[in-house]
């Protein structure tokens, strides 16, 4: 069966082989690398190297030139750690415990080494290589390697250099060998030109950030006014104008901006900026109000988003600017209810820059688009920031730290709630026994804590010193929160007994925060601590433990159990949500065209990134592992692309998505020829082997190749109705129910008419109903499963899903014949009467109903007045098809085969008086131009046993769904009803005498060829036969032509009784007389082709199935490509037979 | 929790887990917003998740005390939707009267609740915002909580769904049928007033916390006797 899940296996074996096995997991650096330093996409680390980073400890303005090294290594701080080189950033980090001795601060540790690769944790800088003014080489004593490296701070006063601070400087000492170093040197060389392009970048960036301007500011205090080109302060958000939330004084705003200052001034700023042990404290308390902006911006990694790319916001705005879209609606609705509380929000200004920041993202990111929250989320971050600051924050919020919390599903948030159950459940065992046992939901608290990053769960002021550890250290923030609100909440939660008891506490807490946590302690330190602060302490220090990797691996863990339950959902709503049509099928048949239609849509997408990326596909695997591994989540912009799950970005299907999709529901849309790659995916999906499955580049996949033919074709634009030129899932569904639901043959007929019927005039064309008899041929060419006439000694269908031929291949090709003999007949009587096309339209309209009647007359005439039976009629209808080389020739004297004059005696419409020759003529010049009916089309269909059946029960049934869904895997071409297989009765095809067999000029075989190329042409595309059909239809008419004499009149056959009555003299017993003389009297010209053609052979169907393949493997036309399909169905015969 | 308790009723009193669902800006909220609070507020945060409020409602027999989860309304969020109306023992479907294709959502979410929420949930079908509709299309005037309208609606007013509609809808469903206007307060109150008399006595527990033992054993309702009974008797808030 066809599920989703067995997708997401496949799926996951083909992305990510090593998640089956958990003990390898080494991601790949870039990855890494990226998350560590919040770097953009675009960076991969090209170089690293052991380095020691040695930075002043106190750097005068003056005198910084005249530092000696010794001086400055004795004095400053020293940090050990990997020195990396990216296309465009320098970026150094210590990582945890790998400080020096000598390292200054003693209580750093504690605030490094928690985030495990995804953020800027430890100490070192994130440098971009544009940033950087000038590279010494110092050369040192004994064998070090050193670098002292000039930033370019101060940038924007470039120049008047030397006015404001002394540029900082670092030195860093590599150690590696010779080699190492220089190859690093050379790297950096590199990249110091190539930065030179951003340089202006930079400059455009760092003039709006605050901590410039600030630094600026003092310089200008500090006496050097004249030299400072007075500007306007930079954006720092909302608050500059509407006032920050919180009481400065309380918060301690001006203390914390000189401690900045300071720390700024020693360790550069925004792109230049070191992190040392401080710069974490810093972080931990709080960040001064306007630099918040800018430092969220650095410590998010937003920064370089911006810097890649700054101008990428106001160009988004005016390039959509007046357009439309559901987002917009959405959050136009939800623009004055976005923190309605704060001034800022009140007014238009605040109000605009929400909308056009939400606008913009939406625009960056449809497949977000805009989620309920956003709208909070980024109210808040504009109370501290730029417009511009705040959309790039957004996008890192979106794409990195909150990875699916705002996609179409919510997959992310839904999994993070799970991710944090677990680890109440985990941390805190009896709480959470409680909560299981009083029935609380835990999500429904937590929630809107993850969702909206506790803006509107905690005042502001307190929300915003999350933010501020949650933009440096990661989404690992909001866990520890919220484990820590739980923890101290412990006994009032074991109180509470029902979702609303919960609630109620936490609600209740979160107004107290800013009360003392210890209101009755005797220390009055200990008093003054407030219950935020105690909430951080137990945060980061209980709850230390909770890194980056704990979420990562229960992400994993959890990660498809939720996906489940999403699709699940999905599926029940989208099969609910089809409309009254989806109805007619039964639920198991809905849900079997759901997972079969997003699971190709998904499968195609998977395969196009797939073959997209082959080139770089071993670094491209190594990367999404690696950031799976890191976040938990697939990278949903390259890993699982389509999962619904994940918010399918494509929920319509175009036509090869059709094709493919219909290989899944009807047999006959498996091609016959497959590609050659198709045998070693083949393979692979039997011994489900993932190295060869991840080999497999065929544009299909792992399933056989998909037909393309006509009927495919026709079915995809009727069931289009929207003429998108592609189908949604209702779009199919209604069009199945249109099928599967009539269950009458009737209207099966008329839908199958409708198909052909292409102006809508309820007429078919001479050329519809040649494609219409190709179609059906194309439809019947593997034979049906359930048939009426099936003996019973049909085998039941194998393996409980794949549908095999019949054991007794007598049986079965019987009945195949059958079918090909009732279309070729079906073929015939459709050009028998059919209307010329004006003045016979009329006449035929008129006489619709009679005719029907005299149909059903002349065949209960039929079996009264010939003692023939309706089997009789059967065989006889199935024999009397010299118009096809399916007919299974007898060369013997019999009766039947009088077939071939029936041809010749094609009988006049029911309606004519005139000579039945003529007429026959008219209806089968191509220059008259004639139609059939609909109710023409169907009596034709009802007096054929076959065609009767088919379109009462195999075209339905050829479309299998949730009841015997299509072993897609079966082979392809293992059961093709055509000449080339069918059994007994069929002769071979006397290659010595081709001369009267299918001219060239037919474009079908070549002559020559003869049966080799018959059989090729033939097995290889099923349709050809019609084609053949065709062109003996113009033959026989030529010899209509010359026969059309009283003598050729005489050999009607008994399928012209129903026009007895007006124009034909004989009785029955005189058409019994014709078929038994036929032998003699109808040695015709085109008998004697079929007889050349098909007779002379005598091996039997083993030889013949040796011959095929000979035919197949030997034969000099075929590329390799066709000898392999022949190959195929030489086998696919061999199983047959058996 | 506490309130419960601390109700000076006499009268047994049961807690009835109630959640709304229905398109985004029907009305969810200001719905329960006026049954709560008595209050209409026109720029209302959306909701994130969903909001908790809980609010008695004096039956004679008993009283009972709403948990209502109010939740999101926006597309996406309906994923979340199961955590929300698990072991709900009543749902309000909300739509908008003057939107035809609230109605088909608020279809979806009743046949969704039908499949997947505790068996015997009472479902309440509310069409709001019958202020924007003119009040000859209405009912407003019959007491009769079961009966939503005999009126097709007047060409000329904002209305789009016409009362005939969903209310043959909502019999063929078996469902609690209402028109109502959180703006103007009308029938809001009798919603919940029917809801409550809907919820069989064998589905009703105990106020949770509190001594479980209070079950009545008298006035058994069924639907049919919530219609009538919605009439006489209003929510005490």
């Amino acid at each position: 069966m066809f599920n989703l899940s067995s997708i997401v296996q496949k799926a996951q074996q083909l992305i990510d082989p090593a998640l089956t096995a958990p003990t390898e997991r080494k991601p790949s650096k870039s990855a890494l690398f990226r998350l560590q330093f919040r770097l953009p996409e675009t960076q991969n680390p090209l170089q690293e190297i052991t380095a020691e980073l040695t930075l002043s400890a106190q750097r005068t303005t003056e005198g910084t030139h005249l530092i000696e090294r010794d001086r400055d290594r004795a004095r400053g701080n020293r940090y050990v750690g990997k020195l990396h080189l990216s296309e465009h950033y320098m970026c150094f980090s210590t990582q945890a415990s790998s400080y020096l001795s000598t390292a200054s601060t003693a209580n750093s540790t504690s605030f490094t080494g928690q985030t495990h690769g995804s953020g800027p944790a430890g100490n070192g800088f994130t440098l971009p290589l544009c940033a950087i003014r000038r590279v010494e080489r110092l050369h040192s004593q004994n064998t070090a390697f050193s670098l002292a490296i000039t930033t370019s701070n101060g940038f924007s006063d470039h120049s008047k250099q030397g006015t404001t601070d002394a540029p900082q400087r670092l030195v860093m000492q590599l150690a590696g060998s010779r080699q190492q170093c220089d190859r690093f040197c050379d790297g950096l060389k590199k990249g110091l030109r190539a930065g030179m392009r951003d340089v202006e970048n930079l400059r455009k960036v760092v003039g709006l950030s605050y901590s410039e301007y600030h630094l600026a500011d003092e310089a200008a205090k500090d006496g050097k006014k004249e030299l400072i080109p007075t500007r306007e302060a930079p954006d720092t958000g909302l608050g500059s104008i509407f006032r920050y939330p919180g009481d400065s004084r309380k918060l301690r705003d001006k203390a914390k901006m000189r401690l900045w200052k300071e720390y700024m001034r020693e360790n550069g700023r925004n792109a230049t900026l070191i992190r040392q042990p401080t710069f974490h404290k810093l972080i931990r308390v709080g960040l001064p109000n306007r630099l918040r902006g800018e430092i969220w911006e650095l410590s998010s990694g937003s920064f370089y988003l911006r810097l890649q790319n700054p101008d990428l916001y106001v160009q988004t705005l005016s390039k959509y600017s007046g357009q439309e879209s559901l987002a917009i609606d959405e959050i136009e609705k939800d623009l004055n209810r976005s923190l309605p509380e704060y001034p800022g929000f009140q007014s238009e200004e605040g109000i605009g820059r929400l909308r056009r920041v939400l606008t913009a993202y939406s625009w960056t990111n449809e497949d977000v688009g805009y989620c309920q929250a956003m709208n909070i989320v980024v109210a808040a971050l504009l109370i501290y920031t730029s417009e511009v600051q705040a959309f790039y924050l957004l996008s890192v919020l979106c794409d990195r730290l909150l990875p699916g919390y705002y996609s179409q599903t919510m997959y992310g948030t839904l999994l993070d709630q799970r991710v944090f159950e677990s680890l109440v459940e985990k941390t805190m065992p009896i709480l959470w026994d409680h909560v299981q046992k009083s029935d609380v939901q835990l999500s429904i608290v937590s929630l809107p804590w993850f969702l909206s990053l506790y803006i509107n769960s905690m005042p502001l002021v307190f929300a915003f010193r999350v933010l501020d550890v949650f933009f440096l250290e990661g989404p690992k923030v909001l866990f520890q929160i919220g484990l820590a609100i739980l923890r101290i909440n412990g006994e009032e939660l074991l109180d509470a007994s029902d979702d609303g008891a919960f609630i109620s506490v936490l609600k209740d807490y979160f107004s107290r925060l800013e009360d003392s946590a210890h209101p009755k302690s005797e220390n009055p330190k200990l008093r003054a601590v407030t219950r935020f602060q105690e909430l951080m302490v137990v945060a980061f220090k209980e709850f230390a433990g909770i890194t980056q990797d704990t979420i990562s691996k229960q992400r994993s863990a959890h990660k498809e159990v939720v996906l489940e339950n999403i699709e699940n959902f999905a599926k029940r709503t989208s099969i609910r949500n089809l409309g009254p049509e989806s109805k007619k099928l039964s639920l198991a048949d809905l849900g079997f065209l759901y997972d079969r239609f997003y699971g190709v849509l998904y499968d195609r997408q998977q395969r196009s990134q797939t073959i997209q990326d082959e080139s770089e596909r071993k670094a491209k695997a190594g990367k999404s592992k690696a950031q799976q591994l890191v976040t938990g989540i697939p990278a949903a912009d390259d890993v699982e692309v389509g999962r619904v799950a994940l918010g399918a970005s494509t929920t319509q299907m175009d036509y090869d998505a059709f094709r493919e999709f219909l290989v899944g529901v009807a047999r006959w849309a498996v091609a016959d020829t497959q590609s050659p790659s198709h045998d070693l995916e083949k393979q692979s999906y039997f011994t489900n082997s993932t190295r060869s499955r991840s080999i497999s580049m065929s544009p299909w996949g792992a399933g056989p190749d998909p037909a393309d033919d006509e009927f495919i074709r026709r079915l995809f634009r009727k069931w289009d109705v929207d003429e998108y030129k592609s189908l949604s899932l209702q779009n199919v569904v209604v069009g199945f129910a249109k099928v599967k639901g009539a269950r009458d043959i009737m209207s099966t007929i008329a839908y199958f008419f409708d198909l052909y019927d292409d102006d809508n005039d309820g007429k078919v064309d001479r050329d519809g109903i040649l494609k219409m008899s190709e179609a059906l041929l194309f439809l019947g060419r593997r034979g049906f499963v359930t048939s009426a006439l099936a003996s019973p000694s049909q085998t039941p269908i194998q393996n409980g899903a794949s549908p095999r031929l019949d054991k007794n291949p007598q049986r079965t090709t019987s009945k195949d014949e059958e079918f090909l003999s009732a279309v070729s007949s079906f073929i015939r009587r459709c050009f028998e009467y059919a209307d010329a096309d004006n003045a016979h339209a009329i006449q035929m309209a008129k006489n619709a109903a009679a005719e029907e009647s005299a149909t059903a007359s002349s065949l209960a005439d039929f079996s009264i007045g010939g003692d023939e039976e309706d089997d009789d009629l059967v065989d006889l209808t199935s024999d009397s098809i010299p118009l096809t080389p399916t007919t299974p020739r007898q060369t013997s004297t019999s009766p039947i085969m009088s077939s071939p004059s029936q041809l010749m005696n094609l009988p006049p419409m029911p309606s004519e008086t005139k000579p039945n020759t003529h007429a026959a003529n008219a209806a089968l010049d191509p220059a008259n131009p004639l139609f059939i009916t609909l109710p023409t089309f169907r009596m034709l269909v009802l007096a054929d046993e076959t065609l009767e059946h088919f379109f009462d029960t195999d075209f339905v049934n050829s479309f299998h769904l949730a009841d015997q869904p299509v072993d897609s895997t079966a082979s392809s071409s293992s059961n093709l009803t055509t000449f080339a297989n069918l059994g007994k009765g069929f002769q071979r095809p006397n290659l010595g005498a081709p001369a009267l067999s299918l001219p060239a000029s037919g474009g079908v075989v070549p002559p020559g060829k003869g049966l080799r190329g018959m059989l090729d042409n033939i097995v290889t595309d099923g349709m050809r036969v019609a084609t053949e059909v065709r062109r003996r239809m113009e033959e026989a008419q030529r010899e209509l032509d010359s026969a059309s004499t009283p003598g050729g009149a005489g050999s009607s056959t008994h399928k012209d009784d129903e026009d007895d009555e007006e124009d034909d003299h004989r009785t029955i017993d005189d058409v019994n007389a014709d078929r038994r003389s036929v032998r003699e009297g109808d040695r015709d010209l085109l008998e004697g082709l079929e007889a050349a053609e098909l007779d002379g052979s005598d091996a039997g169907s083993v030889g013949k199935v040796e011959n095929l393949m000979d035919a197949g493997l030997t034969s000099p036309v075929r590329s390799s490509r066709a000898s392999t399909s022949s190959e195929r169905t030489g086998n696919g015969i061999v199983e047959f037979e058996r | 929790m506490a309130d419960a308790g601390a109700s000076p009723a006499p009268k047994p009193s049961s807690s009835v887990k109630l959640v709304l669902l229905g398109e985004a800006a029907v009305g969810k909220s200001s719905l329960v917003m006026r049954f709560v609070n008595n209050d209409f507020q026109e720029n209302k945060e959306p909701t994130i998740g969903a909001a908790f409020l809980t609010q008695k409602c004096n039956l004679p027999t008993r009283t009972i005390k709403f948990e209502i989860w109010d939740t999101a309304g926006q597309e996406r969020f309906a994923s979340l939707a199961p955590m929300y109306y698990r072991n709900a023992q009543a749902a309000l479907v909300v739509y908008d009267i003057t939107k035809s294709t609230s109605l088909t959502k608020a279809q979806h979410w009743v046949a969704e609740l039908q499949r997947q929420a505790s068996p015997g949930i009472v479902i309440a079908l509310v069409g709001n915002k019958l202020d924007l509709a003119s009040p000859s299309s209405s009912s407003a005037d019959d007491a009769d909580g079961g009966d939503g309208g005999d009126e097709e609606a007047d060409e000329g007013d904002a209305r789009k769904v016409p009362t005939k509609t969903a209310k043959a809808y909502a019999e063929e469903e078996g469902l609690l049928f209402f028109e109502t206007s959180a703006k103007t307060g009308e029938r809001v109150a009798e919603v919940f007033t029917a809801i409550a008399n809907a919820i069989p006595e064998t589905q009703l527990k105990g106020p949770r916390g509190a001594a479980g033992g209070q079950r009545q054993e008298e006035s058994r309702v069924n639907l049919g006797a919530a219609k009538d009974a919605s009439a006489k008797e209003g929510c005490a808030c």
